[in-house]
């Protein structure tokens, strides 16, 4: 019977080995740490660890920015935090609503969780759906994962946080309320998913891509050293804002292109991509995403009143 | 041919027609059968690619998914066109009749409330029915969604609004027309059945182009998109179930 046992083991190993987040946090600036996700989509294999969070170690203690996927992430980083400092969390920023960023509040419900009003708002209405969808994507990582809402609304200014000064600013161009965090201390900037990298963007809740567009440029001008985009590589140089300004400018155009021509949605999705956007992550699976959710303003944009009242 | 011969001939017709082999299902499907009855009659069909229906892989929003029917193939020879969504509570999306001046392909959006093959079986003139087959993936629930329509304030005022254009392709044109309606499909709590269930389209000369039946899994603000060889005015009268009549007249 033990060796019946022995081998029940050998098999439950792999399952549980396979929900662990395995986070390690990575020093990118003094007192600044990255959690870096990978560029997929949301899958059972990776738990939805596709996002890039961080913490800040002040001398107050630690601000997190953004907290994973699901409970257990936010757990993981929880214990990730305590494994690199001593300082007690004592601030969590959200930068959006997305799931795959807020998910995790559950392990930080003991300190304030600090939110833009539009942000608040969007979670309330959409966070029970997003779950949803989550645990239809990734399954069983998200055991237990509930919505919890931000606690504190952020206005943007200045935010000390003990020894650093932190620069918020309230942007809109992925999903009507974004928070993006300039630490003036160390000249990292967090963009939240105003900025993908590597990694096709999501268009789900954009107001349009012309405000993502000024976004970006107000984003660009900020005296930054370093760039933490909500998904993809960390960068030194101004490489993500040129992808962005790239790859926005192409849909855009793609899509004012087939309004023009009267193309419908199904024949927009299969437009081809360009060589240069190659090596970005899922940039079909995510043009398909995009034209359902912009391709209608396009189209409405481009079609006129031809309905023939009769005069009652 | 003697008569005796085309007598024959005419006896081996239906013959010849039920020895058509239909060939594999491209797609899994537990409805097929049931579908061949019930809308097909049991009638002669092959699986067919050259039916190509075009959607994305997976429904982003459930209850505007883009479709896009295309028997091209078959220009000159296609009498109708039936498409259906084989796992929706109402599986119907559209009975198509183009005329000879309306090229066999069609764009429409529809609502799907889970996984499902889609279907488009376009009828040749010699009766057979061509199959074209695909699937798409959704995480569901657009046909029992809450009307957005009916979350805009004010928008009896709009119904029957209709949107369009014309853009010249060539030695053919593009119509597209967007029908401001709800569509209702009877579905969502306490809202019964409201939706456009007739479109014909009509040249300048009040000729019929084409005759459309749209069933209630077609998405509320119907998009419709049609290729039409020659050019000049058309019109476009649909009415709902309730008897509204909405008029267009695309120029």
């Amino acid at each position: 019977m033990r060796w019946l046992l022995l081998i029940c083991l050998g098999l439950c190993l792999p399952a549980w080995s396979a929900t662990d987040y395995s986070l390690k946090p990575r020093q990118i600036a003094e007192g600044t740490w990255l959690l870096e996700g990978s560029t997929e989509n949301f899958a059972k294999a990776n738990g939805g660890n596709i996002v890039n969070t961080a913490f800040i170690v002040t001398d107050a203690g630690v601000v997190v920015i953004d907290t994973g996927p699901s409970k257990r992430y936010g757990e993981a980083l929880r214990q990730a935090i305590a494994a690199t400092t001593d300082k007690p969390v004592i601030q969590v920023l959200l930068t959006h609503h997305h799931p795959d960023h807020v998910l995790g509040n559950q392990a930080f419900s003991d300190v304030p969780i600090g939110a833009l009003p539009g942000t608040a708002d969007l979670l309330r209405q959409q966070g029970d759906a997003l779950a949803e969808n989550m645990y239809r994507l990734v399954g069983d990582w998200m055991r237990g994962t509930e919505v919890v809402l931000p606690t504190q609304a952020l206005s943007p200014g200045t935010l000390k946080v003990g020894d650093h000064s932190m620069r918020l600013l309230a942007l809109a161009g992925h999903t009507g309320a974004d928070l993006a965090i300039l630490d003036e201390t160390t000249g990292v900037l967090f963009a939240g998913d105003l900025v993908f990298y590597e990694r096709a963007l999501t268009t789900p809740n954009s107001p349009g891509l012309e405000v993502w567009l000024k976004d970006l440029g107000t984003l660009q001008a900020l005296p930054w050293k370093q760039i933490v985009p909500g998904h993809g590589p960390v960068a030194t140089d101004a490489r993500p804002f040129l992808q962005m300004h790239d790859y926005l400018g192409w849909l855009d155009q793609l899509m004012r292109d087939g309004a023009a021509r009267g193309d419908d949605m199904a024949e927009m999705i299969r437009s081809p991509i360009p060589e240069r956007f190659a090596g970005i992550s899922l940039s079909r699976y995510e043009l398909i995403r995009s034209v359902s959710h912009l391709y209608p303003r396009y189209e409405r944009a481009g079609m006129k009143r031809v309905d023939t009242h009769d005069p009652d | 041919m003697n008569w005796r011969a085309f007598g024959l001939l005419l006896g081996c017709l239906p013959l010849m027609a039920s020895a058509v082999e239909p060939g594999k299902d491209p797609v899994p499907s537990v409805m097929w059968a049931f579908y061949h009855k019930q809308l097909l009659a049991d009638a002669p069909f092959v699986f067919d690619e050259r039916v190509r229906l075009l959607a994305p892989p997976f429904a982003e929003d459930a209850r505007q998914v883009p479709l896009e029917i295309d028997a091209r193939a078959f220009a000159g020879d296609v009498v109708r066109i039936l498409a259906w969504a084989e796992l929706n509570p109402l599986p119907r999306i559209v009975d198509f009749q183009p005329s000879e001046r309306v090229l066999p392909w069609l764009s429409i959006r529809i609502r799907i409330e889970q996984a499902t093959p889609l279907r488009a079986a376009v009828q040749t003139r010699d009766g057979l029915w061509h199959v074209g087959s695909t699937v798409i993936d959704a995480a569901g629930g657009g046909c029992t969604a809450p009307s957005v329509v009916r979350t805009q304030a004010g928008w009896e005022e709009h119904l029957g609004e209709v949107l369009g254009g014309r853009y010249p392709r060539g030695d053919s044109n593009r119509l597209r027309l967007q029908i401001a309606h709800p569509m209702d499909n009877g579905l969502v709590s306490g809202i019964p059945e409201f939706f456009i269930d007739q479109a014909q389209l009509f040249d300048a000369d009040g000729k019929l182009l084409a005759r459309l039946e749209l069933f209630p899994a077609v998405s509320e603000n119907p998009n419709l998109g049609f290729d039409i060889r020659g050019s000049g005015q058309t019109r476009l009268v649909l009415r709902d179930n309730s008897g509204n009549q909405f008029d267009a007249a695309i120029p």
